[in-house]
């Protein structure tokens, strides 16, 4: 027998007073609670609770509030505490339950409130004619939104939870419904669920003018940076100033690779902005990634050292509220606001009938297949020469150039078979881990040492220096780790059967 | 999982009203609480409105071919589930006897709640009987109600030898005075002189009140439909003196 459901939405005009006098006609029922209460409910910016099927509502009235976590799909409360506010990181949940779902969900993001919803909140039990309660129910009767019935059956009672969902569905016309508003909620405010997601996700035509395309690209990039901005500026968390520089440096290497499709002059004077943007977000961010891996190089040290670290994590904080405190500042600055306005007055001005720039007549499709098919030989040739005497220097330069085909792949993906692009970037995603760990490392271990010589001239005690050596060593080592599984990492990707599809999709014979 | 019997060989000292009010006491302490109505006359089921009906029975039940845990039904009450009488539970002697090992019986039938439940109150039927030496077995406490009268004193003595006799050193005896008449001067001397030769018996002691017997029309445990009284405060005293003696 398959399961009633326990979730029914009202038709609209069906308000709680009025439900529960159709409903007594009905059933024997007793209204056991009545009270006003907000709900509000939060998510991170990328929707990572949602996404693992987590909705976060904080519910308020007079005499209770409460910080439940609920499953999406089934309804069942995965864990609850009082609370009068939520906290804005997952560590910062008192409640071990809390936290140990939060935290691995929610990582470094903050906790934000996506939508309130006031509601008058009824509690009845349905009984049976030795009044005894046989189900519970709760009607969350929404000033904005048709009110929800949620069914609480009880043990050994289960031919009344079916009873009385028949008798909802039959005589009251009520219609079975999710177990979250939240989708509708936020219609309210003409928002969606996951409406944000720091992939890259453009759907273009393959025979759209290159230029056309071009601009596409970009609007969608500087959404996203738009979209990042306030919350950097304030420093909500660490993740709306990546994502900001994300989209900096898509529009950078786009700049710079799909060129040809805008007039030249554009290209440089953006190019110029965009390079500038990157280049003040860099401090913020590095101190970020430093501050972000505190525990884990903490982690790294023999117990009896791990405290004498603590003067590193004071030294970065102090820098990483100065870097921000800069990097606000100019994000509100002139010369910035003045930069993005620009970009967009140029990315909406309607391409003109004939392109300006050389390759802005192409076919987006076919300025994606040479562009690819260019970048993908150029990695190849780069990374075949690469043997265990090459300098640093030369792996830093494939991780550049990797950089740049992941963001053509990325760009161009709908106008390619999907399993196919998705094999490629898997690919080259593994190539990108190894030269990026090469990279972090060798950045991390020198800046480490940089910090150390100004501790030590800042009079930090030796403790503090002597557990950052031992840090030292251990980049170091992970750095070597890392260039050792270069070669296995770059055969991987420089198979035959990867090799087939970049042909297949992107080589194309010149006429 | 705590399991507590509430038992004495004589019937109408209070046994029922134990078991519900300290059940009532333990799931509002938010204990995930289970009653087992082991008395065919199904006092515990009526006092929870709940039918005193098992399907299949006490057979299938002690055979294992029914699952404890699908005849469980919730009480009106969070934390509280009972597991109802049923009229057949008047031969479970004979459905245990059919049993190898008949009197580990309910011990092994009440392990997979293991998990489930913090305490499990067996509301048992009077006489000494094949049932009550399982539910001896399967108890950790013995929870004996004893109005102070002369007869209530031997069937203590009685219920003394036959743990030491059966050697049920796991079992621990809580006597305590129940349906206490503080007028009857007899309530009083027999108390005390009963207390002196048996030092077992708890300092707690629940009076003979009306209150208690209007729990049979209002049909729930006395924290159910009052807020205060001296029959819910004798209550309280016993849980939290049985909570004391079993840590």
């Amino acid at each position: 027998m398959t399961e009633p459901p326990l979730y029914f939405e009202l038709p609209g005009s069906l308000k709680g007073k009025k439900f529960f006098s159709k409903i007594e006609k009905k059933l024997l029922l007793q209204i056991t609670g009545q009270h006003y209460a907000i709900k509000t409910f939060y998510d991170t910016f990328d929707w990572r609770l949602y996404r693992a099927g987590v909705v976060a509502e904080h519910i308020h009235s007079k005499d209770v509030s409460q910080f439940n976590l609920i499953n999406r799909k089934t309804g069942r409360l995965l864990a609850s505490d009082s609370l009068e506010t939520a906290p804005n990181f997952a560590q910062q949940f008192s409640s071990q339950a809390l936290k140990s779902i939060l935290l691995p969900i929610m990582e470094m993001r903050a906790l934000l409130q996506v939508s309130h919803l006031p509601l008058e909140i009824y509690r009845a039990n349905i009984l049976n004619k030795d009044e005894k309660t046989v189900l519970r129910l709760q009607l969350d009767d929404y000033e904005s939104l048709s009110g929800r019935i949620h069914l609480l059956p009880l043990r050994g009672y289960g031919k009344s939870l079916n009873k009385v969902a028949a008798v909802l569905q039959s005589d009251l016309s009520v219609k079975p419904a999710s177990c979250s508003v939240l989708p509708e909620a936020l219609q309210l405010q003409g928002r969606e669920v996951k409406d944000y997601s720091s992939k890259f996700s453009l759907k273009l035509k393959p025979d759209m003018r290159a230029d056309q395309a071009a601009k596409l690209i970009f609007k969608t990039l500087l959404a996203d940076i738009k979209l990042n901005e306030a919350n950097t500026i304030t420093d909500v968390d660490t993740e709306f100033l990546h994502d900001f520089r994300v989209a900096v440096r898509r529009t950078r290497s786009g700049l710079n690779q799909i060129r040809g499709a805008l007039p030249e002059t554009a290209v440089k004077k953006y190019s110029e902005f965009f390079a500038w943007l990157g280049q003040i977000t860099s401090l913020t961010r590095d101190l970020d990634v430093y501050l972000l891996s505190y525990q884990d190089y903490r982690g790294v040290l023999p117990i009896a050292m791990q405290d004498d670290l603590e003067p590193l994590y004071a030294f970065l904080k102090e820098k990483q509220i100065k870097a921000q405190k800069n990097l606000a500042e100019r994000l509100v600055s002139a010369k910035y606001q003045k930069g993005l306005i620009e970009w967009e007055e140029f990315l909406n001005k309607q391409v003109s009938k004939k392109a300006k720039a050389n390759q802005g007549n192409l076919s987006i499709k076919a300025l994606a297949d040479q562009r690819i098919w260019k970048v993908y030989c150029k990695l190849m040739s780069e990374g075949g020469v690469i043997d265990d005497q090459s300098p640093p220097e030369s792996l830093h330069d494939l991780r550049k150039t990797c950089k740049k085909l992941r963001y053509l792949l990325e760009f161009f993906q709908s106008l390619y078979d999907e399993t196919e692009m998705k094999t490629l970037i898997k690919a080259l995603k593994g190539l990108q881990t190894v030269l990026g760990d090469f990279q972090d490392y060798e950045v991390q271990e020198n800046n480490i040492k940089t910090f150390s010589q100004e501790m030590m001239e800042n009079h930090v005690g030796g403790n503090a220096i002597l557990a950052m050596g031992v840090l030292i060593q251990h980049l170091d080592a992970k750095k070597r780790d890392a260039r050792e599984h270069f070669s296995d990492q770059f055969a991987g990707f420089a198979n035959q059967d990867i090799k087939r599809i970049f042909e297949k999709l992107f080589f194309r014979k010149k006429v | 999982m705590k399991i507590i019997a509430s038992y004495n060989i004589k019937g109408g000292v209070g046994k029922t009203s134990t078991a519900v009010n300290l059940a009532f006491l333990a799931a509002s302490h938010q204990h995930n609480t289970l009653v087992w109505d082991l008395d065919p006359q199904g006092a515990s089921s009526y006092y929870f409105r709940v039918k005193p009906k098992v399907k299949g029975g006490g057979k299938k039940l002690i055979s294992g071919r029914r699952e404890l845990d699908g005849v469980i039904k919730a009480t009106d009450f969070e934390y509280l589930d009972l597991l109802p009488a049923d009229f057949s539970f008047r031969n479970l002697d004979l459905a245990l006897d059919a049993n190898k090992k008949p009197t580990q019986r309910l011990k092994r039938l009440l392990k997979p709640l293991a998990d489930e439940y913090d305490y499990v109150f067996l509301d048992c039927p009077p006489n000494i009987s094949l049932l009550s030496e399982a539910v001896f077995e399967a108890s950790e406490v013995l929870l004996s109600p004893i109005i102070p009268t002369t007869l209530s004193l031997r069937t203590l003595e009685q219920l003394k030898k036959y743990i030491k006799d059966k050697q049920l050193s796991h079992l621990q005896l809580m006597p305590f005075f129940s349906m206490v008449d503080n007028r009857k001067k007899m309530h009083k001397e027999m108390m005390q002189t009963v207390v002196e030769k048996h030092p077992e018996i708890l300092a707690a002691s629940i009076p003979y009140a009306s209150d208690i017997e209007k729990m049979g029309l209002e049909r729930m445990p006395l924290g159910a439909f009052m807020q205060k009284g001296r029959s819910l405060l004798a209550y309280q005293s016993l849980w939290t003196e049985l909570m004391e003696k079993m840590e």
